[in-house]
C-alpha cells in the first residue's frame, strides 16, 4: 500500500502484513548501467530510456503486531517492482 | 503559467560546464519557465561562455537571468559559487577575468581577492557542499568553519551557505544529512542559507550522459570508482519537488519546515536577478571612443570621416563619375550619421591602414564591398558603383545591428595584424584592477559532433580502440544524432557488425551528446573591439596562443554590440604578395596589382582555356568545368561565375537557363521592361541579393533599405507570407498588372534563398582576377608564389606540371642557388625549387645553408652548411650538388658523391663532429673520384624526387607507363575534347584530389581528379559504382580509370566513371599477359 506521495505505508513480507511505523531514512540510487549492456537489448526500455537502475529506498520501522522490525524497501523505478529486505536492527 | 510558489535555481551548470553539464542553456531556461520560475541562474564551472545565449533565452521566455560561476577556491578540490549582484555584473566579469589571467586552473585565491577586492566586494559568494567550509562543518570543526567564513567576510558583498540534497545514501556531500548539518551551522551563526539542487542535467534520465562526460573529462573508462554520480537527482526539479527537499533538510536540522530556506533563496534570487538590457548589454552598441581615432567629439568624428571619404573619392573618380560618386557618398554618410557608426568605419579603416603601413596586403570581403565609404577609405578594393553593389545590403538604418566587415590578409602575416591591433587597442597590465583593453579575440565553442561523440563514448565504454577508430574516421562531419543513419550508408563499414549491444548503446549515447559544447577555443579570425568598458561587458580568458580572448563567441559579442572584425588569413594574398616581390626582385618593376585594368583580354583567354590551376576560387574540378561552360569575358562574368558555383544554385539548376540564354540556345522571356536593367546581366536568372533588393524596390516603390528588410524576411515561410501580403498590393498600386506581379513574385520566392551577395562575390572575384592576371603575365613569379604559400587544393607536383606546360622550366634544388622559397630565375623562364621542401630539413638548416652560400664543393658544404648528414644525402640524391660538381659532363655521378660524403664523415669521424674549426685546422678532404658505379636510372631519380620532395621534377610519373598506356589506348587529358560525348574511354594519372562533398539528398558522390602530365581528368563516381571502387579510390595513388565522356560546354568536359584500378597492378597484369602471350606463341 502506497501513500499518494509515493511513500510506502504497508507491505506483505513472508505472508505477513506489516505496517510501517516510521521511516528511518530514505535515499535514491542509480548508475552502473554500463555493466548491464552485454545482456542483450535490455539497455533501453520501452520509452527508449537507459536502464539506469534507478531505485528509491526507504529504511523503515515496521511491525505485524507488536513486534517492531527494520526493513529496507526498494522500488525499481523503471519496472515498478518492489523488494523488501529485513535489516538486523534500526539505525 | 506562474506558479503560486515559485522556486529559483541558483546553481545550474549547463553544457558550457565542459564535459560536466548535459543540458543546453535554452533547454534549462525553457524548463524553468514551464515550472513558473521568475528567474534562473547559470553558474557554469570555471567559465561564463554560455552567458549570452542563456540571457537571450531568458529574455525570450520572460524570466530574469542570474549569472554566476562555479570555481575552485583556495585549492583545486574546493569549489564555491559566485553570483553577480544586480547592477554589478561588470564586477563579476572583471573578477573572473582576473582569475583567468592569473592562473590556468581558474583557482580563486586570497591573494587575488585582495588585489581585486574592488570587484569582489560587489559579488555574492555561496559556500556549497564542495567548499572547504562544508568539509570543516561535516568534520565538526565548527570554529575552523567559522574562521574560513570570516576570512572572506570583508571581501564579498554577502556570503551564504548553499544546502543541496540529492538524497544520496549516508551523510557525505549531497546527502540530506550533510545539507542539514550545513543548515544547522548557518542557523547557529546567523548566516543566510539558500537551497539549490546543484543542477547538471535537465532530466533524471540524463544520468548516463553525465557518466560519459565524467569519464571523458577524466580520460578513464566508466567504472563505479570514477563516477561522481550516485543517483540521478541533479536535474532541474520543479518548485514542489524543491519545496519538499527544503522541508526534508530543514526538519532534519530541527526546523518545523523549509520556509526560511525557501525565503532566503528567493531573497538571493531577487538580489541577483539581472536585466538583459541594462545589466548584460544585449542589444546595445559599444564602439571605441572618438578619442581613439583622434577626435574630441562626435562632430569632429563626422568631419574626419567626411574629409577622408571625400579625399578617397576624389582620387578614384573623375568627371561625371566623380559627381555621381559624391552624390552616393553624401547618401551613405547620412546613413552612417543617423546610425552613429562613424567610429565603426574609422576604426576598421585604422586597422587596414595599420596593415598597409606594414606592407601587408588587405582586402575586404563580404557585403562591406558594397559601400562606397569602404572603398574610399581603402578598406575594400572593389569599385561598388560599376558593379551595382548596394550600401543597403551592408548597412541600413532599418537594422539595429552593427554591419559586418571581414578583411582578408596575407595568411603568413595575419598574426602581425593581431599584434598591431593589440598594441594599439589593448592593454598589457592584467595584474591589477582597472585594465583598459579595448580589444580581445573572440572564442568559438566546439560542440560534440559525430566523430568526437563516438570517440568519447567508445573510450568511456571501453570499446576496442581499433573499432572506435574505424567508425570515427569513416564518419563524415555530421551531427552525432545522425550517426546511426550514416553508418548504414558507409560502404567501408559493411564488414562491421553494428548490431552488438555495446555498439548500439554507444551510438545511442553519442546521439545524446549531439551539439553539447565540448571545448572553448579561440575563434580562428575574429577580433572584438569596444570602448574602454570592454571588460564590464565580457569576461576575458587567455587563449592557448596567449591572446586575451572574450569568453563569448561571435554571436555573443554581436549581441552585446561589440565591433566584431574578422581578420582572415588568405594564402592567395600571401602568394600574390610573394609574386609581386619576385617581380620586383627580378625586374625592378614595382607592380601595383590593385590598379591593373580589369578588362585584360589575355587574362580572360587564360581563364576560358580552363587552365586555372593555382588561380583563386576557380581551380577546382567543378569550377574548371563551370568556367569552361560559362567562358567569362568580363570581370562581371567572374562575379557571376563565383556566385553560381555554390550548392544552392547548383541544386536549383540556375546554371542551365543562364548558360542556355547566354549561348543563344534559348530566348529569354522579358517580364517587364522596368526589370530589364536589373535582370539583363544574369540572363534573366536572379543570382544576386542586390537584384532581389532592386526588383522589390522597383515594383513597390520601397526604398532600397526597406527592400533589403523584405528580402531578409523571405528567408522563412512565415516571412514569405508577410512579404507576399505586402508585395501584391504595393506592386498593383504602382500600376503593374497582376500577371507581372505574380511572375515576379514566383521568381522572388523561388530564388531569394539561393541568392548571393554580389558585393561578396565581387570581393572574391578581385583576387581571382588578380591571380589570373599574374598567371597570364608573370607566370613564373605567380607559380613561385603559389608553390611557396600553397594556397590551393592541389599538391605541388601538379602545380609544377602546370608550370612546365606553360613553358616555365623547373630548376632542381641547387645548394648554391636554392632559397627558403621558390625563386624566379632566367628572366621568368624558370623556377628554382626551394630548400624548405626537402623532407626532414629543419628551418634552422635551411637558414644556415643559405647564409653559407656559395659553397665551392661538397666538402665545403659539409663543413660549413650546418646540415645534418641525412639532409646532405637527400640534397645529393635530388641533384642539389649536380651543378656544383658538373655532374652532367661525364666522370663522377650522384653515387660517387654519396660515397664521397661517406669518406668525409669517415675521415672526420675520429675527430668528433664536423665543424668549422676542423676546416681551419687544415684537414685535407679526401679526393673525389669516379668510382665507376653506374649513375642512378631515371626512374630511380624520379623515385628519389617523390620520396624527398614529394614532386616528380625530372620526368612525369606517368612517363614510365607510357608504353602500356599507348598499348591499351588510354586517352591523354588534353585529347579528351577530340572524343565524342557519350563514348567510353580509358584515362590514367596520379591522384591529385578525391573529394566527397556532402550532398543534401544524402547520396554520396566522389570526385576524383587525375593528373597525367598533360592536364587533368575529372571523374565523377556516382553511388552505384562506389561500392566496387571506394576502397581503391581511397587507398591508391596511381590510377587507370574508365569513364564515359560528357561534353558540357565549349571547353567543358567531365567523365562519368565506370571503373578505377590501381595502375601498377593493371600494368603488371598487362606485362604478364604480354610475356605469357609471347611465350605461348613461341
Amino acid at each position: 500500500m502506497i501513500a499518494p506521495e509515493g511513500e510506502p505505508i504497508e507491505f506483505i513480507y513472508k505472508g505477513r502484513k506489516f505496517h510501517i511505523h516510521a521511516i528511518v531514512s530514505r535515499w535514491r540510487e542509480s548508475g552502473g548501467w554500463w555493466n548491464r549492456i552485454n545482456d542483450g537489448n535490455s539497455h533501453l526500455n520501452e520509452a527508449n530510456i537507459f536502464d539506469d537502475g534507478a531505485r528509491a529506498i526507504w529504511r523503515v520501522e515496521a511491525a505485524p503486531e507488536g513486534a517492531l522490525n527494520t526493513f529496507e524497501i526498494e522500488l525499481d523505478e523503471i519496472t515498478k517492482t518492489w523488494q523488501i529486505r529485513p535489516t538486523s536492527r534500526p539505525l | 503559467m506562474k506558479s503560486a510558489k515559485p522556486f529559483t535555481h541558483l546553481r545550474v551548470a549547463s553544457g558550457f560546464s565542459f564535459k560536466y553539464g548535459t543540458a543546453h542553456t535554452h533547454q534549462l531556461v525553457e524548463r524553468a519557465a514551464e515550472f513558473g520560475a521568475q528567474s534562473i541562474a547559470l553558474t557554469d564551472r570555471d567559465g561564463m561562455a554560455g552567458a549570452i545565449s542563456f540571457v537571450e533565452s531568458c529574455e525570450a521566455n520572460g524570466i530574469a537571468p542570474i549569472l554566476g560561476v562555479n570555481l575552485s577556491f583556495i585549492q583545486k578540490k574546493y569549489r564555491v559559487t559566485l553570483l553577480a549582484q544586480r547592477g554589478y555584473l561588470g564586477s563579476l566579469y572583471r573578477l573572473v577575468t582576473a582569475i583567468n589571467m592569473d592562473n590556468d586552473e581558474n583557482i580563486l585565491t586570497h591573494n587575488l581577492l585582495e588585489r581585486f577586492s574592488e570587484y569582489s566586494k560587489n559579488v555574492l559568494l555561496l559556500h556549497g557542499p564542495e567548499s572547504q567550509l562544508a568539509l570543516a562543518v561535516s568534520n565538526r570543526q565548527i570554529s575552523n568553519a567559522l574562521s574560513i567564513f570570516n576570512s572572506t567576510r570583508e571581501l564579498f558583498a554577502s556570503q551564504g551557505i548553499e544546502c543541496v540534497s540529492h538524497q544520496i545514501r549516508g551523510d557525505g556531500p549531497y546527502s540530506t544529512s550533510h545539507a542539514a548539518k550545513l543548515l544547522g551551522f548557518a542557523q547557529d551563526n546567523s548566516i543566510p542559507a539558500v537551497l539549490s539542487n546543484a543542477v547538471r542535467m535537465l532530466d533524471r534520465s540524463d544520468g548516463p550522459v553525465a557518466d560519459v562526460l565524467d569519464a571523458a573529462r577524466a580520460l578513464v573508462p566508466l567504472s563505479a570508482r570514477h563516477i561522481e554520480r550516485k543517483n540521478s537527482e541533479a536535474y532541474l526539479k520543479s518548485a514542489p519537488q524543491m519545496y519538499a527537499i527544503a522541508d526534508e533538510i530543514s526538519r532534519m536540522a530541527g526546523a518545523r519546515d523549509g520556509q526560511l530556506l525557501i525565503k532566503n533563496t528567493n531573497d538571493w534570487a531577487e538580489r541577483s536577478a539581472l536585466s538583459p538590457r541594462s545589466d548584460v548589454g544585449v542589444g546595445q552598441i559599444h564602439l571605441p571612443e572618438p578619442s581613439v581615432v583622434g577626435a574630441a567629439n562626435r562632430s569632429e568624428l563626422e568631419a574626419q570621416l567626411r574629409a577622408r571619404c571625400e579625399a578617397g573619392v576624389a582620387s578614384r573618380y573623375a568627371g561625371s563619375q566623380l559627381v555621381k560618386a559624391n552624390e552616393r557618398l553624401a547618401q551613405e554618410l547620412l546613413t552612417v550619421r543617423t546610425l552613429g557608426y562613424e567610429t565603426y568605419f574609422l576604426t576598421v579603416a585604422d586597422i587596414t591602414d595599420i596593415a598597409r603601413a606594414k606592407g601587408i596586403r588587405v582586402a575586404a570581403r563580404g557585403s562591406g564591398a558594397g559601400s562606397l565609404i569602404c572603398h574610399a577609405l581603402g578598406i575594400s578594393g572593389v569599385e561598388p558603383m560599376t558593379h551595382g553593389l548596394l550600401m543597403e545590403r551592408f548597412c541600413s538604418p532599418l537594422r539595429g545591428e552593427l554591419p559586418d566587415i571581414d578583411i582578408d590578409v596575407e595568411s603568413a602575416r595575419r598574426l602581425e595584424i593581431y599584434d598591431a591591433v593589440f598594441a594599439r587597442y589593448g592593454d598589457s597590465n592584467w595584474g591589477s584592477p582597472g585594465n583598459k583593453s579595448r580589444c580581445a579575440t573572440v572564442s568559438m565553442v566546439e560542440t560534440y559532433r559525430a566523430r568526437h561523440a563516438i570517440r568519447d563514448v567508445g573510450a568511456a565504454l571501453g570499446i576496442a580502440p581499433m573499432e572506435i577508430d574505424l567508425i570515427a574516421k569513416s564518419m563524415p562531419h555530421i551531427r552525432s544524432k545522425n550517426i546511426a543513419k550514416a553508418l548504414e550508408n558507409l560502404p567501408e563499414l559493411k564488414n562491421l557488425n553494428l548490431n552488438t549491444p555495446i555498439l548500439k548503446v554507444a551510438i545511442e549515447l553519442a546521439a545524446r551528446l549531439d551539439g553539447l559544447p565540448r571545448h572553448l577555443a579561440m575563434h580562428p579570425c575574429a577580433i572584438a573591439l569596444s570602448d574602454i568598458g570592454l571588460q564590464d561587458l565580457a569576461p576575458i580568458a587567455r587563449s592557448a596562443s596567449g591572446y586575451p580572448m572574450a569568453q563569448f563567441d561571435k554571436d555573443g559579442v554581436e549581441s552585446i554590440g561589440l565591433l566584431k572584425l574578422d581578420v582572415l588569413g588568405v594564402r592567395m594574398q600571401s602568394s600574390i604578395a610573394y609574386a609581386i616581390s619576385e617581380i620586383k626582385r627580378t625586374t625592378g618593376t614595382e607592380l601595383d596589382i590593385d590598379r591593373i585594368p580589369l578588362d585584360d583580354a589575355p587574362t580572360f583567354d587564360l581563364i576560358k582555356s580552363t587552365r586555372t590551376l593555382g588561380i583563386f576560387q576557380i581551380e577546382s574540378p567543378g569550377q574548371r568545368e563551370l568556367v569552361g561552360k560559362l567562358a567569362p569575358e568580363t570581370f562581371n562574368d567572374l562575379i557571376i561565375d563565383i556566385s553560381l558555383f555554390r550548392p544552392g544554385p547548383v541544386k536549383a539548376d540556375m546554371i542551365t537557363p543562364f548558360l542556355e540564354t547566354r549561348q543563344g540556345f534559348r530566348t529569354r522571356p522579358v517580364i517587364h521592361v522596368d526589370l530589364e536593367s536589373i535582370l539583363k546581366e544574369t540572363e534573366g536568372v536572379v543570382v544576386f541579393h542586390e537584384q532581389v533588393i532592386r526588383i522589390i524596390a522597383t515594383l513597390t516603390g520601397a526604398t532600397m533599405a526597406e527592400a533589403d528588410e523584405r528580402r531578409r524576411e523571405l528567408g522563412t515561410i512565415d516571412g514569405q507570407q508577410r512579404v507576399c501580403d505586402w508585395f501584391y498590393p504595393s506592386a498593383l498600386a504602382k500600376g503593374y498588372t497582376h500577371k507581372v506581379v505574380t511572375e515576379v513574385w514566383d521568381i522572388l520566392r523561388a530564388f531569394a534563398s539561393f541568392g548571393f551577395c554580389k558585393a561578396h562575390a565581387a570581393a572574391f572575384a578581385l583576387p581571382t582576377y588578380q591571380s589570373a592576371w599574374l598567371k597570364t603575365h608573370h607566370t613564373a613569379a605567380f607559380i613561385a608564389g603559389v608553390l611557396t604559400h600553397d594556397p590551393g587544393m592541389y599538391p605541388k607536383r601538379l602545380i609544377l606540371g602546370e608550370a612546365k606546360q606553360m613553358g616555365v622550366a623547373i630548376s632542381p634544388i641547387d645548394v648554391n642557388l636554392s632559397s627558403t622559397s621558390y625563386l624566379v630565375e632566367d628572366n621568368g623562364g624558370a623556377i628554382r625549387i626551394a630548400l624548405s621542401d626537402v623532407s626532414g630539413i629543419s628551418a634552422e638548416e635551411v637558414s644556415t645553408i643559405i647564409s653559407g652560400q656559395p659553397y665551392i664543393d661538397l666538402a665545403d658544404f659539409v663543413y660549413r652548411a650546418g646540415a645534418a648528414r641525412p639532409t646532405t644525402e637527400a640534397l645529393i640524391m635530388v641533384g642539389g650538388f649536380d651543378q656544383l660538381h658538373k655532374l652532367g659532363s661525364g666522370g663522377i655521378n650522384r653515387r660517387d658523391l654519396l660515397l664521397h660524403l661517406q669518406d668525409l664523415y669517415r675521415l672526420n669521424g675520429a675527430k668528433n663532429s664536423i665543424n668549422q674549426s676542423q676546416m681551419n685546422l687544415g684537414f685535407e678532404p679526401p679526393p673525389l673520384e669516379a668510382s665507376g658505379l653506374p649513375n642512378l636510372t631515371s626512374s630511380e631519380i624520379v623515385k628519389n624526387e617523390i620520396d624527398i620532395l614529394g614532386m616528380d621534377i625530372s620526368s612525369h610519373l606517368m612517363e614510365f607507363y607510357g608504353e602500356f598506356l599507348n598499348a591499351i589506348g588510354a586517352v591523354r587529358s588534353s585529347d579528351l575534347l577530340k572524343h565524342r560525348s557519350g563514348s567510353s574511354v580509358l584515362v590514367a594519372g596520379v591522384k591529385v584530389a578525391l573529394q566527397t562533398p556532402p550532398i543534401r539528398s544524402g547520396k554520396r558522390v566522389m570526385f576524383l581528379t587525375l593528373d597525367d602530365g598533360f592536364g587533368c581528368n575529372d571523374l565523377t563516381f556516382f553511388e552505384s559504382v562506389q561500392g566496387d571502387y571506394a576502397e581503391v579510390l581511397k587507398n591508391s595513388w596511381l590510377f587507370l580509370a574508365r569513364g564515359e565522356i560528357r561534353r558540357t560546354g565549349p571547353r567543358g568536359i567531365s567523365l562519368r566513371a565506370t571503373g578505377a584500378w590501381e595502375l601498377a597492378e593493371s600494368y603488371e597484369k598487362w606485362r604478364n599477359l604480354t610475356v605469357y602471350g609471347a611465350a605461348a606463341s613461341e
